[in-house]
């Protein structure tokens, strides 16, 4: 059933096309195969991505978020799906415990408040920073516009745009952004070749997020057809959505504050605003009809010459 | 309730914070009202807002990688956006994201490429997809109808307006035509005037064009059908007629009609037969006369 998997031939013959170097046999170990074993060798033994983000979502999560959620648990091979947790103890402690429990770095929580507003955690543990976000403009991938299709678990390509780099706490998501949506380099699950690429720009002071597959005409594997990076298209997989930061936490899920959106208004004052709107109608109207009375007295109209003409 | 203050609070661009500096493009003010008076879309509202730079930086220097990392562990590119999207033209900022990605892509791909790294997925490289062979099944399903839609929509346009192109050629064609026989027959007309001026002498000597008899045949291109005083049935009921009989296929058209019963549709429906038609017994099948013609065929 399904698809073949010819996922472990292609594995190997990967590395050993990097391994041009060395001399000896490439050590073995758990994480795939160990190359470049010399000058590298600092780099990968003291850098070795080992992110993992458990992806959980509150109770009472709607349809629309909890498909968003799904559709973000496949792209990502690197996290772990976990049920979901009551919503008294979304805060603070229990959350940090239950990551730590499941191994993870990081931790990406979608809190869905009266079943109408989505807020993301995005949270590094255990004592990093964890930023709060509002989730606009959702699109899962099930919707039948969004029709590209990208081998599950590929890394991908992460494109940022410049305002990324212009202030702090921009700077600051965007590391955060690249090691949760990035999928490590060897990780287990994670398939070779890059087919699709994630994008990430600051408009209007919100991030969006868009999810293309690229399609490109080639041959070989590792080299693209001449003229062919022209004839590259994109076609849009999904998911979409929208993150408007709130604030910025010094700690995982709680901690000092390091930076307050002042542009943020939470979706509750909006709607509370609109109905004060609506509801001062008839005072307003009241008050128009006392005004126009005292003007009216105030000024009273000169008698009309000719208002007697037609009267019998 | 009380009175709904709408006051728009501009943003002053002075510094308040802890750090002391000011940044024009991020949102550190002060307001001058009180956090409650607020503006239904506050584009331009402002209140005290703690932004703890240092703060910031010590946790990106915290949480960051090593800088010397690979690039192949970040796969990280930043894309350069040149103008301001408007959030709100849809079109132009989806445009934005779609060359921002292509632009990330196009980098990429010459990266790899001078790595010598395999980084295009082989034809024949089969593995588990992000979505279901059924959703993308249905995906095309919808992608095809749309399709259809879009021609069935041209079709039907095109078929519009070439009904009304034939419409206006046929009316010129009958202009003409009306026009024709008005002219024929001011011509024979003027004829006779010439000829009653000239006192009927000379008739053998006017050469004129329509004495040779031919404006009274009609021009044979036309349907070969009935005269008007031809109750013979016309066309239809020649022996041997295969195909028009009862008008079937949908050809009751004007010159099926005219020819089965003359100009003027059908006259009389009451008696058609004349003496040919009553001897004629050739459309009498001899075969079936003597067969069970209620026995389903």
């Amino acid at each position: 059933m399904g698809k073949k998997r010819k996922h472990s031939e292609a594995e190997v013959t990967a590395p050993v096309k990097k391994d041009e170097g060395a001399p000896q046999r490439p050590k073995r170990t758990l994480l795939g195969w160990k190359d470049k074993v010399e000058e590298k060798e600092s780099d990968s033994t003291a850098f070795r991505n080992k992110e993992k983000v458990l992806v959980t979502c509150s109770r009472r999560i709607n349809y629309r978020y909890r498909h968003l959620m799904m559709n973000v648990v496949s792209l990502l091979p690197h996290c772990k799906k976990d049920n979901k947790v009551e919503s008294k103890e979304s805060k603070g402690a229990t959350l940090n415990e239950l990551v730590e429990l499941k191994g993870c770095s990081s931790c990406l929580f979608f809190e869905c408040r009266k079943q109408k507003d989505l807020y993301l955690w995005m949270a590094k543990c255990p004592n990093g920073p964890s930023v709060k976000f509002l989730v606009n403009a959702v699109h899962t991938m099930e919707e039948l516009k969004l029709t590209g299709n990208h081998l599950q678990g590929s890394r991908p390509l992460l494109t940022f745009s410049t305002n990324f780099d212009k202030d702090p706490h921009w700077k600051l998501l965007k590391e955060m952004i690249m090691q949760i949506f990035g999928t490590p380099k060897d990780q287990r699950k994670s398939k070779p070749y890059h087919d699709h690429v994630f994008v990430f720009s600051i408009v209007d002071d919100h991030i969006w997020f868009r999810n293309y597959q690229i399609s490109v005409p080639h041959n070989e594997a590792d080299k693209v057809d001449r003229g062919g990076l022209d004839k590259m298209t994109l076609v849009e997989v999904g998911p979409r959505f929208c993150l408007n930061p709130i604030k910025i936490f010094g700690g995982s899920f709680g901690g000092q504050t390091l930076y307050e959106n002042p542009f943020y208004v939470s979706p509750n004052q909006i709607r509370a605003l609109e109905k004060k709107q609506k509801a001062g109608k008839y005072a307003k109207k009241v008050k128009a009809k006392k005004r126009r009375k005292m003007h009216e007295i105030s000024n009273p109209m000169e008698p009309d010459e000719f208002a007697d003409m037609w009267k019998e | 309730m009380g009175i709904l203050k709408k006051e728009l609070v501009l943003s002053n661009k002075d510094a308040v914070n802890d750090d002391g500096e000011e940044n024009p493009e991020v949102d550190i003010s002060e307001s001058e009202s009180e956090s409650e008076d607020e503006d239904v879309k506050l584009t331009e509202r402002s209140k005290t807002s703690i932004y703890n730079r240092d703060g910031l930086l010590d946790k990106l220097g915290d949480i960051s990688w090593p800088k010397d990392v690979d690039w192949r562990h970040k796969l990280s590119l930043d894309i350069n956006q040149e103008q301001e999207v408007d959030v709100n033209d849809d079109l132009a900022r989806e445009l934005a994201f779609y060359t921002q990605a292509l632009e990330g892509t196009r980098q990429a791909f010459v990266k790899f490429q001078s790595m010598q790294l395999p980084f295009l997925r082989p034809s024949d490289y089969y593995a588990e997809m992000v979505k279901t062979d059924s959703h993308m099944v249905k995906v095309k399903g919808r992608l095809l109808a749309e399709k259809r839609k879009i021609e069935e929509a041209e079709e039907r346009r095109k078929a519009r307006e070439s009904k009304k192109i034939a419409k206006e050629v046929q009316a010129q064609k009958l202009k003409e035509r009306a026009k024709q026989k008005k002219e024929e027959i001011e011509s024979v007309k003027k004829w006779r005037k010439q000829r009653q001026r000239n006192g009927f002498e000379k008739d053998d000597q006017m050469g004129l064009t329509f004495e040779d008899g031919k404006t009274f045949e009609k021009s044979t291109k036309k349907r070969p059908g009935v005269g008007p005083a031809d109750r013979s049935g016309g066309k239809a009921n020649r022996v041997g007629w295969k195909g028009k009989k009862g008008g079937a296929g949908g050809k009751k058209g004007r010159d099926f009609k005219d020819s089965k019963f003359g100009f003027g549709g059908r006259k009389g429906m009451k008696k058609q037969n004349t003496a040919e038609t009553t001897n004629d017994i050739k459309s009498f099948n001899k075969s079936n006369l003597s067969e069970n013609k209620k026995r389903k065929r």
